[in-house]
């Protein structure tokens, strides 16, 4: 395990330069640049804000905040798992010429994802100083841990949607489906209490997505410190997947090739 | 000490009989039939006994399909050997389908940095080597374009200017001799030659018998995954040569 990070470490000049090519290309086919791609969560928010508070009368202050936390941690998501699908085909001629360690590549998918969410997480930041300020700064300090449970995750899943797309040519499709469901049972465009007032408080404990939601939003919006409980769940989550992630890798290195 | 040994090594690919298997498939399959077996097995190389030592320039001959480039990436590390054993001391640089692998988006310059970066160099050593491999390239102000716009032979010539600037001490090579435009394969040629004395181990895979004679020591035939023979160059290229030496079943 730790010397097969150790390579993964090694050859961090190469993944690093990809990540950074990656980011560039995206940020520069645009005159926005940045603002660019941050606007589609920053619009759906918009409209969201508009219907919303329009339909139930929601307070526009607290739900818009509260919904683009929630929507760039879920794109934060659905981009790992969708470019995690990708990233061995994309890769495929470095790994036909180099025995590099697999996991480099949804590193580098990763990576692109998480830089882009913290971008995201600046801009709920300031929204939230703006709206409304912050009572609480210590609690933003508990987001740290949480960012890395979900930089974790991230790069699990996307390991193994990778592997598992290659034997399987169907995944990708199959993951877009799951998503559209699950992003309708998940409290991202509507708060979690909303369930729990329907006695389906199961049903939010055992979304590991409405977890995380759950220990980003609480620290910027609320400033509270999450629960250990909750710490311990994200953490027993990514865990989870990391240990899945291990396993998968152990299987597909050196073998995957076969089935590229 | 050998720097590379191949114990007893075998390398079966399973192919499956009918391209991608869909996971809808696959879970269907599982449920509600008995398992059927949807691959078959290519023997690909069998009980290929190896060393490779020090000063060691070996060719490896062989008809299409008879392995010779599988061996080179087993040797390489890319394949890993079904049966038997392979060890390796050294570092291993290998020459094949060199033309791949370019981020096409990203210009020249960037493309010889993370060629660099994933033979394990640094951004430094990249930056001293950068300015020679550009020159041996001959691309000039087409390395400031990106690599989408290359022709085929342009790309050819920045990936083998790339892959031969680092000093190995294990050099593979398949088939690259006969790399881009005229002038250029002059010069490859001429690198080559100056890798192969440079490195401390070479393998080289080629149908050109007159330019393995005159680089490589010993040959390695090489016949439907199996060795057929290995020793002395003129022995072994004396041997392939005559019309005895044609596969006997079509190549698998």
């Amino acid at each position: 395990m730790t010397p097969y990070l150790c390579r993964v470490w090694r050859l961090r000049y190469f993944w690093l330069a990809l990540v950074r090519m990656d980011l560039r290309s995206r940020y520069r086919r645009s005159m926005l640049g940045v603002g660019w791609s941050l606007l589609h969560p920053i619009a759906m928010t918009g409209v969201l804000c508009v219907v919303f508070s329009t339909i139930f009368q929601a307070d526009v202050r607290s739900y818009a905040p509260f919904l683009l936390a929630g929507l760039i941690t879920w794109n934060y998501l659905v981009t790992v798992l969708n470019q995690g699908c990708q990233c061995f085909f994309q890769a495929e001629s470095y790994i036909r010429q180099y025995p590099a360690p697999l996991a480099i590549y949804p590193l580098r998918a990763t990576l692109g994802a998480a830089i882009h969410f913290l971008l995201g997480l600046l801009v709920v930041l300031g929204l939230v100083w703006a709206l409304q300020g912050f009572g609480n700064l210590l609690a933003l300090v508990s987001l740290l841990p949480t960012l890395a449970l979900l930089f974790l995750l991230g790069w699990s899943l996307a390991v193994c949607m990778g592997v598992v797309n290659v034997m399987f040519q169907d995944t990708q499709h199959l993951t877009e489906v799951m998503i559209q469901i699950l992003f309708y049972v998940t409290p991202i465009i509507y708060p979690a209490d909303l369930l729990r007032a329907r006695h389906l408080d199961w049903f939010v404990a055992i979304n590991p997505v409405a977890i995380f939601l759950e220990l980003i939003r609480g620290p910027i919006l609320e400033g509270v410190v999450p629960s250990p409980a909750t710490l311990a769940m994200g953490a027993a989550t990514a865990a989870a997947a990391a240990v899945v992630a291990a396993l998968t890798l152990c299987k597909a290195e050196g073998k995957l090739i076969f089935y590229l | 000490m050998s720097l590379v040994e191949l114990e007893d090594v075998g390398l079966v690919f399973r192919v499956r009989r009918c391209g991608r298997v869909s996971l809808k498939e696959y879970l269907l399959h599982g449920l509600f039939r008995p398992a059927k077996k949807t691959t078959f097995e290519v023997r690909a190389l069998e009980g290929i006994d190896l060393r490779i030592n020090e000063g060691d320039r070996i060719g490896v001959i062989g008809h299409n399909g008879a392995g010779k480039s599988t061996l080179l990436k087993l040797l390489a590390g890319i394949y890993p050997p079904t049966t038997g054993r392979r060890r390796v001391r050294g570092r291993i640089s290998s020459l094949f389908e060199i033309g791949l692998g370019f981020e096409h988006d990203a210009s020249g310059w960037e493309n010889i940095a993370y060629r660099g970066y994933l033979q394990g160099e640094t951004p430094k050593s990249v930056r001293q080597k950068m300015q020679a491999i550009a020159e041996f390239s001959e691309l000039g102000e087409f390395l400031d374009m990106p690599v989408r716009y290359y022709s085929a032979g342009m790309m050819v010539r920045l990936a083998f200017s790339i892959a031969t600037a680092i000093e190995p001490d294990i050099l593979l090579v398949d088939e690259v001799l006969s790399a881009g435009d005229q002038s250029f394969q002059a010069k490859a040629r001429e690198r080559i030659g100056s890798l192969m004395s440079s490195a401390r181990a070479v393998v080289v895979v080629s149908h050109e018998l007159e330019a393995l004679a005159r680089l490589c020591d010993r040959v390695l035939w090489l016949d439907h995954g199996r060795v057929r023979r290995f020793g002395p160059k003129e022995e072994v290229i004396a041997a392939y040569a005559q019309p005895a030496a044609r596969p006997q079943r079509s190549a698998a």
